[in-house]
């Protein structure tokens, strides 16, 4: 199988053709020709203006909800929802029932993800059954490919056990995912505690639910000299911390979504539990300051904290609705409409591609002849707008279904696959 | 003239002009209720559901005599006992509801902006009846009808809102109300119970009753919340009614006659001692007689009905 890549600019700062425009050529999944016009023929001709190439995205933080919440999210699902949304590369958080804590349900999902066009890891639980009492059998699961630990959308707040897991993950150089939510100070909790929350009478969740235990991670990371990342930042705050212990030489990376790069509790004026999220969104100045960590460096990569939810689940009292947006499909309209005038494109692309794999020892990627044809093709186009009916996602709680959003996935190639989108129009 | 809004769900939602008619409104019916048949038929052909996913007591029956007395046919239902302890959503028990031709929901809830969200899902008139810790707005009517009918005007007096502030709908909807007319609010209490961003709305913020009863002109007595605090929030109720407390040695302390709320129940000894809740500075009753006419000027008005007037 053959595919011929016509005028095609490559964005990936480890290529030779990096901000070049050229032809590209995947035979069996292999990069094998890269030059200024190709003319051999192929089996699929791709040629569409204005297109980008780069490696294979990764997004470091989702929910499959598979198994144990089917009715929300299936392997299967939200694997076309990645591919819809250019992600070659996923890493599962270990939320379900039962929760990824066993080396036989890592594998089960292997399986389930087995010969797709999307890479799958899950993330095994740092504790067992993510109850935030026991250390798991991460050894074990290790042995499973796992790349990174985590109690996902349960951070361990007890500080023994966690500096405990920071301690066990080094005989294997693990890295600890940790959300950062303090949930005694973010107990009854609605939304971001501030001027809006005081206006709409709910309860809030204040910064301080977050610094804190930002603070006592940091802390702790520094005594067990381990490897930290932290996903989903939300405020100014943390990203001075993240890059004030950087600057100190700490193995700590971070990563943001992009609903907390696009949104301010602003939006929540109606009630709306399309935006309850947790982390909670928080206000302009918290926004700015995300986006400038990310233009800066500060923050790593993105995690879109895809979290399917069905219709039932959300469409109630704001206070009863579950967290959460399935957003993995619309992540990269919503990141360049939003980060474009902050953050290059060169830049935004490293955050899906490069960072991501260093940071989770996962082999390296590159638009280099010879390499593993793993690609994602986009357009920074004005106006995209995601269509309800062509969601891919089995759950539709996201709130930018029907925005006028700047850019539009064309497609992946991954593990000999090529999957184009079609609907995204 | 009818009111701007299709619901009453919060009091920013009200321009002033809107709560202006519904104060001259509730003027006839005051007049109407201190007559021999205190009733008018206006509503008698329409449907109004009192839905109470929250215990009420004095809510539910100024609102059903409200209705009553407009002549309209009334429902009421609260929670426990109903499809919704089977597991019912909301959605579903307001249309079953109106598939029964109901005109207008009354609704008590115990989540902050239910109301809203409901407003986004039925085609019925809705009333918020209080939701969680967020709004209370006929409450919120109804005492600056009652400050207006004891001191002439709402506009430039001092209303010291006082207790609970964080877990009380009345504090919030009553800082909206008091300040789109012209009044200066001051909120007081130990710290724990103010919200942290309170003074971003507007208002004062001060921990010493004394202090706060002597700044103000009318000072409306918030009930403490235990239900509703989840976290502790002070020591014990012994050294509430001992540092904020009302008592009457705490009113003649100061330098001149307050007038004093409470929104009712009152829990006497903690945060109103006896002896000022039946003071004759005390306008609590009058508040629960107001909130009957309150109810039916806004019913009424929501009606969207316009012969009022022949049958007055």
């Amino acid at each position: 199988m053959q595919i011929l890549i016509k005028q095609v600019t490559v964005i990936d700062s480890q290529s030779e053709y990096n901000n070049k425009t050229v032809d590209l050529l995947v035979k069996d999944g292999i990069i094998t020709r890269i030059d200024s016009v190709i003319t051999e023929t192929a089996d699929s001709i791709i040629a569409e203006n204005n297109l980008y190439i780069s490696s294979g995205w990764v997004d470091v933080f989702a929910d499959y909800c598979e198994p144990g919440y089917e009715q929300k999210e299936t392997i299967e699902t939200g694997i076309n929802a990645a591919v819809a949304g250019g992600f070659t590369h996923v890493l599962l958080a270990p939320n379900t029932e039962p929760a990824v804590s066993t080396k036989s349900i890592i594998e089960s999902i292997l399986h389930k993800a087995k010969n797709k066009a999307v890479t799958i890891h899950p993330m095994g639980s740092a504790t067992q059954n993510a109850a935030g009492k026991d250390i798991a059998e991460m050894l074990d699961m290790l042995c499973s490919n796992v790349v990174a630990f985590t109690d996902g959308w349960k951070p361990i707040q007890n500080a023994n056990l966690a500096l405990k897991v920071m301690q066990y993950i080094k005989a294997f150089n693990g890295t600890l995912v940790q959300m950062p939510i303090d949930t005694n100070l973010s107990a009854g909790g609605l939304m971001n505690e501030g001027i809006n929350s005081t206006k709409l009478g709910m309860a809030g969740i204040p910064e301080l639910a977050e610094t804190i235990f930002l603070h006592r991670d940091i802390e702790l990371l520094r005594y067990a000299e381990s490897c930290l990342h932290i996903t989903g930042i939300s405020t100014a705050a943390s990203v001075e911390l993240i890059r004030k212990a950087k600057k100190e030489g700490l193995n700590i990376s971070c990563s943001v979504t992009p609903y907390h790069l696009a949104l301010t509790d602003d939006v929540l004026n109606t009630y709306n539990s399309l935006y309850k999220v947790s982390p909670p969104l928080r206000t302009e100045t918290d926004r700015k300051a995300l986006l400038l960590g990310l233009a800066d460096g500060t923050i790593d990569c993105i995690a879109t904290h895809h979290h399917p939810q069905e219709w039932d689940a959300k469409t109630k009292e704001y206070e009863y609705a579950s967290d959460g947006m399935a957003i993995q499909e619309s992540a990269f309209n919503v990141l360049w409409h939003y980060c474009k005038n902050y953050v290059s494109i060169e830049r935004l692309i490293e955050t899906l591609t490069v960072l991501p794999r260093l940071i989770f020892k996962m082999e390296s990627q590159s638009i280099t002849v010879g390499e593993n044809a793993c690609i994602t093709l986009f357009q920074l186009k004005n106006e995209t707008v995601l269509q309800s009916t062509s969601v891919k996602s089995k759950s539709k709680n996201n709130p930018f279904i029907g925005n006028k959003l700047s850019s539009c996935v064309y497609g992946i190639i991954n593990n000999g696959l090529c999957v184009l989108n079609r609907n995204n129009d | 003239m009818p009111l701007s809004v299709k619901h009453l769900l919060g009091i920013n939602e009200l321009t002033v002009e809107d709560i202006e008619q519904i104060f001259k409104t509730a003027d006839n019916f005051k007049l109407v209720l201190n007559r021999p048949i205190k009733k008018v038929p206006t509503l008698r052909d329409t449907a109004i559901a009192n839905i109470f996913f929250e215990n009420s007591t004095r809510t539910r029956i100024s609102f059903e005599l409200a209705e009553k007395r407009l002549g309209a046919e009334t429902i009421s239902f609260s929670a426990s006992g109903s499809s919704v302890s089977k597991g019912e959503t909301l959605i579903d028990t307001v249309n079953n509801i109106l598939a029964m031709k109901v005109d207008m929901v009354v609704m008590r809830h115990s989540a902050s902006g239910a109301p809203w969200f409901l407003s986004q899902h039925i085609d019925a008139g809705i009333i918020n009846a209080g939701d969680g810790i967020n709004q209370h707005p006929t409450q919120a009517l109804l005492d600056a009808f009652s400050i207006r009918e004891k001191l002439g005007s709402v506009k430039g007096k001092r209303v010291a809102i006082i207790g609970d502030i964080m877990h009380s709908r009345v504090a919030l909807s009553n800082i909206y109300c008091l300040l789109k007319l012209g009044a200066d609010v001051m909120v007081a209490g130990p710290p724990t119970l103010i919200p942290k961003h309170i003074a971003s709305l507007g208002v004062l913020v001060e921990y010493n009753i004394k202090k706060a009863l002597e700044w103000c002109d009318v000072a409306n007595i918030l009930r403490i919340q235990l239900e509703r605090m989840q976290k502790p929030l002070f020591s014990t109720l012994r050294e509430y009614s001992l540092y904020y407390g009302i008592s009457k040695d705490l009113l003649d302390s100061l330098s001149k006659k307050i007038i004093i709320m409470h929104p009712g129940p009152i829990n006497r000894g903690v945060e109103l001692f006896s002896d000022v809740a039946d003071s004759k500075q005390s306008i609590i009753l009058n508040q629960v007689e107001n909130g009957v006419a309150i109810r039916m000027a806004v019913i009424y008005l929501l009606s969207g009905k316009r012969e009022l007037n022949e049958q007055m």
